[in-house]
């Protein structure tokens, strides 16, 4: 009598297996860095333009990363759901420009609660004289555990992107306290 | 079960030499509101750990035309320019610099005027002075 042959589970389990020890990392994405409802005090009647730096994308082996573009939707969706400013406008328009360049992105190599330290300097400017209405260096901290996710690098994403979310929201309530 | 595992190193094989083993970034960002070159005056922050990464840093600044000074105390008031910077070390072989961010602040807000960044992985590893040589000289690409 012919064995049932094993070759095919065998296979599958290799699969698994390989696919769980050399999963890429992600970046941080758009959505998980707007931070949700950010209550500010004051509701400027301007347009803003946003420029974003210091950034990295987040290659194939790499660790999960912030990129310019991600952080500049995130921080432009937050002031819109926000009404702190009238309007986003795009290019060299736009009564202000706010530049958020991330000067710091600390992340752990290993661990099963990932805590992600995050520095960004935010500068608001006044278009019609180049002037810094403010200049502020914020920093910021996420955590994610094995509850919110099990593999690493989707926990180390995590971790990254409610990083992003708490600098966003000091950034923009820095922002509210200020008499444009 | 011997099968198994000779599938699963042979996959893995396969992934690693088809998914690369360097990892190489090199970015340098100024703040619109920041103008460098009027920067006469910095002071390298010296984490304490560090027996010679702020030196080299000092060094490139200073090939610049910046007057350095350095220490791990707080910078002097008459700076115009505080220099931070944090080095992440691996060990493959031998101790390297995987990664370097070097970020000048206003000395009295803390405010990062300029940050670089370089990160490169063992296969395409820079001795530390080309690390600081590297980051340096992306931070000043940016310069008004």
């Amino acid at each position: 009598m012919q064995q049932p042959s094993h070759r095919p589970i065998a296979l599958f389990a290799a699969l698994a297996l390989t696919s769980l020890l050399t999963a890429c990392s992600s970046p941080a994405n758009r959505e998980g860095m707007t931070p949700p409802a950010v209550v500010v005090s004051k509701h400027f009647a301007h347009s803003l333009s946003v420029q974003t730096g210091g950034g990295n994308e987040t290659g194939a082996l790499d660790s999960s990363n912030i990129s310019d573009a991600d952080l500049k939707a995130a921080i432009e969706e937050a002031v819109v759901q926000s009404k702190l400013f009238k309007g986003i406008v795009q290019g060299n328009a736009g009564d202000y420009e706010l530049n958020v360049r991330v000067a710091s992105l600390t992340k752990p190599v290993f661990g099963l609660t990932f805590t992600v330290e995050m520095e960004a300097g935010w500068s608001l400017i006044r278009r019609s004289d180049r002037s810094a209405v403010m200049r502020k260096s914020i920093k910021s901290s996420g955590t994610a555990t094995t509850s919110d996710a099990f593999a690493a690098v989707t926990r180390l994403r995590l971790a990254v992107e409610a990083a992003a979310r708490d600098n966003i929201s000091q950034g923009l309530k820095s922002i509210a306290e200020l008499n444009l | 079960m011997k099968r198994f595992l000779k599938l699963a190193a042979l996959l893995s094989f396969i992934a690693v030499i088809t998914t690369g083993c360097a990892v190489n970034r090199a970015t340098g960002s100024v703040d619109p509101s920041a103008n460098l070159t009027s920067l006469k005056s910095m002071y390298v922050k010296k984490i304490p750990a560090d027996d010679s990464t702020y030196a080299l840093i000092a060094d490139k600044l200073r090939s610049k035309g910046v007057t350095v000074t350095t220490g791990s105390d707080a910078a002097p008031s008459n700076v115009d320019a505080v220099v931070t910077y944090i080095d992440k070390w691996m060990w493959d072989i031998t101790m390297y610099m995987l990664e370097l961010t070097i970020t000048i602040r206003d000395p009295k807000t803390d405010f990062p005027l300029a940050t670089g960044n370089s990160f490169h992985t063992s296969l395409t590893r820079l001795s530390p002075k080309e690390m600081v040589e590297e980051v340096v000289d992306n931070i000043y690409k940016g310069a008004k």
